[in-house]
């Protein structure tokens, strides 16, 4: 039996081979596909058109959430939201995350169990890569292949290479899963090093991550060019699913001799706070290097960063102090679940008390569709996901990227501050 | 073969720019897609038609093309619409690359091909061999012949047909 990756077991698996090689072209079984308000109507009329009769491969399996768009900023996309929760009802689908009920798409799915470990689950937005957090292959496709899903439960795809990350030593005060992910974006780059490969994050400082913390490292392996990234599950993954899981599932893991195209080795324990500059994800340096660069906005929200341990060290970092007059802060956690449980928790008291504006779970101004766009001229400092010109509203601003601690830290003084020199002063 | 004007980019040419964020949400129609593809690209494309109107057939492109992460398939589509039948480039971002394959536009992995040519030049390229000559400099590329799925797609008429027709023919359980 040859050795496998974690990945090419679930590919193996899925498509019914006892084995698969990189390289090789396989029609998988999906486990579950999603799609959200904006390009979901799109994907219904595609599906149609393949079956008249609207038979779905399983209506437990496809999952819609209202995200992007919700709640509407204009009457367009109120109009267009409203047609796709008029395609929605029509399926009487027992798993629709609409207003009210909603989060970001691939919370939902991690956090609602729709996801699972040794399975393979595809979305039709590009961060569908978090799932590999919870030891799943997680990938993005477009209408077509998510409308050929919904039809067969298929989808193909070329078995990736493999390259793994063991991450070692143990993480510092303020240093979390982001720096990490942003210090690998500027040791790779962006220019095909990883393009088209599997990400896999494997040792000590790993299995010391949260769930949370893991879904932010294989949200950002999109960005990387990879196809996807993947954790493999233990018993943290066992725990964070048990009570929400939508099906079964088994542990699993690479082999021990299994092949991998590069094997990276990273100290974690040497990964302190880390920015990317503006318009380049990969123009990555420590913040050291911006220190007291001045901003003017301030976000921490999204699939990337959007969850209750984000909040929790912001709120440790601003309890019972001021942000700067001359910064704005939008939050946004990612989903009502989060929302509620950072509202139990006293973390949005302490946000708000220090001049934090909260708004409901979407996908917010990471987009640059509403709640707090980036106009002419600002300087955002973003726990977001990308940073390229015009990404969270107009060309004309500019986005620095980084950890919610950093954003936190920084916020108190409206320019870029290193959270460590608070060590001190905080809980 | 296939004959035609190429366009020849740099790295990095974004799938945001290439499809404007008030466009993401249109209908897929090529023809639409086709009036303001390319408009974030190159201020000579940011008008109705700006790109479209160039006449290009190909595109040679660097690292990361149609990158940036967006599942859109606009981007195709609005190539497609605008006349292009190949994408040339280092590397291509993976969901566009997928798209392309599921639309049947040939996307070619071309290792620096866009410093050996320039606007304007004219190319032909045969997608049976992979060969690209560059009619203009007289110099010759050799690119990866495209994959058996790939053409059977293609040849279908793209993904959708190819799945209709092993619909149609009771297949659709052999895809493996």
């Amino acid at each position: 039996m040859t050795a496998m990756t974690i990945t090419e077991k679930i590919m193996a698996a899925s498509s019914g081979r006892d084995k698969v090689r990189p390289g090789e072209l396989v029609w998988v079984d999906v486990h579950t596909v999603m799609t959200m308000d904006y390009l979901g109507k799109q994907c219904f009329k595609a599906f149609e058109s393949l079956s008249p009769e609207r038979k779905l491969f399983n209506p437990e399996r496809l999952i819609c959430v209202s995200d992007h768009l919700v709640p509407p900023p204009t009457p367009e996309w109120a109009t267009l939201l409203n047609e796709w929760r008029e395609i929605v009802r029509q399926y009487d689908l027992p798993y629709f995350y609409d207003l009210g009920r909603q989060g970001i798409a691939h919370q939902i799915m991690v956090e609602q169990g729709h996801v699972l470990p040794g399975k393979v689950s595809i979305g039709t937005d590009s961060h569908a890569n978090t799932y590999g957090a919870v030891g799943a292959v997680g990938n993005a496709v477009g209408v077509t292949d998510a409308a050929v899903a919904m039809a067969t439960g298929k989808c193909w795809f070329r078995v990736p290479e493999s390259v793994r990350f063991i991450i070692t030593g143990e993480w510092q005060p303020f240093v979390m899963a982001k720096d990490l992910s942003l210090h690998i974006m500027g040791m790779m780059h962006w220019n095909g090093h990883l393009i088209y490969k599997t990400l896999e994050f494997a040792g000590p400082a790993i299995r010391d991550l949260s769930i949370a913390g893991r879904m932010t490292l294989c949200n950002m392996t999109v960005d990387l060019g990879a196809k996807n990234g993947i954790v493999a599950p233990d018993e943290k993954t066992a725990a964070y699913l048990q009570p929400v899981q939508k099906g079964d599932w088994t542990m699993l893991e690479s082999d021990a001799d299994a092949h991998y195209d590069a094997v990276y080795t990273i100290d974690v324990s040497k990964v302190g706070p880390t920015i990317s500059r503006p318009d380049k994800l990969d123009d990555v340096v420590p913040v050291e290097a911006v220190q007291g660069t001045r901003f003017n906005k301030a976000f921490v929200g999204t699939c990337t960063n959007g969850r209750t341990e984000d909040f929790a060290i912001m709120a440790s970092i601003l309890k019972d102090r001021k942000i700067h007059r001359d910064v704005n802060m939008i939050c946004i956690p990612a989903s009502q679940d989060v929302y509620l449980e950072c509202l139990e928790k006293g973390y949005f008291a302490t946000l708000v008390k220090a001049g934090a504006a909260i708004e409901t779970p979407s996908c917010g101004p990471c987009a640059g569709i509403h709640t707090g766009v980036a106009g002419d001229g600002d300087i955002v400092l973003s726990a977001g996901n990308r940073n390229m010109k015009g990404r969270m509203g107009s060309r004309n601003a500019q986005i620095y990227l980084t950890s919610p601690a950093v954003v936190a830290a920084s916020s108190l003084f409206g320019v870029i501050t290193d959270p460590r020199q608070l060590i001190n002063e905080i809980d | 073969m296939i004959k035609g004007k190429a366009w020849v980019a740099k790295d990095y040419v974004m799938s945001y720019d290439m499809v404007l964020q008030r466009f993401w949400t249109s209908p897929i129609n090529p023809q639409e897609n086709a009036q303001w593809i390319m408009a974030g690209v190159d201020e000579r494309f940011n008008k109705e038609g700006g790109f479209q109107h160039c006449g290009y057939t190909f595109i040679v492109a660097g690292h990361n093309f149609a990158g940036g992460g967006k599942s859109i398939e606009h981007c195709i589509t609005g190539l497609m619409g605008a006349g292009i039948q190949a994408v040339f480039a280092t590397s291509f971002a993976r969901l566009q690359f997928r798209n392309a394959i599921n639309y049947g536009l040939p996307f070619v992995t071309a290792r620096d091909m866009n410093l050996a040519c320039e606007t304007d030049d004219e190319l032909a390229y045969e997608p049976a061999t992979g060969q690209v000559t560059n009619l203009t400099r007289g110099t010759v590329f050799t690119c990866v012949p495209v994959a058996p799925f790939v053409s059977e797609v293609a040849q279908a008429g793209g993904l959708m047909a190819f799945i209709r027709q092993k619909i149609a023919n009771g297949t659709i359980a052999d895809l493996r």
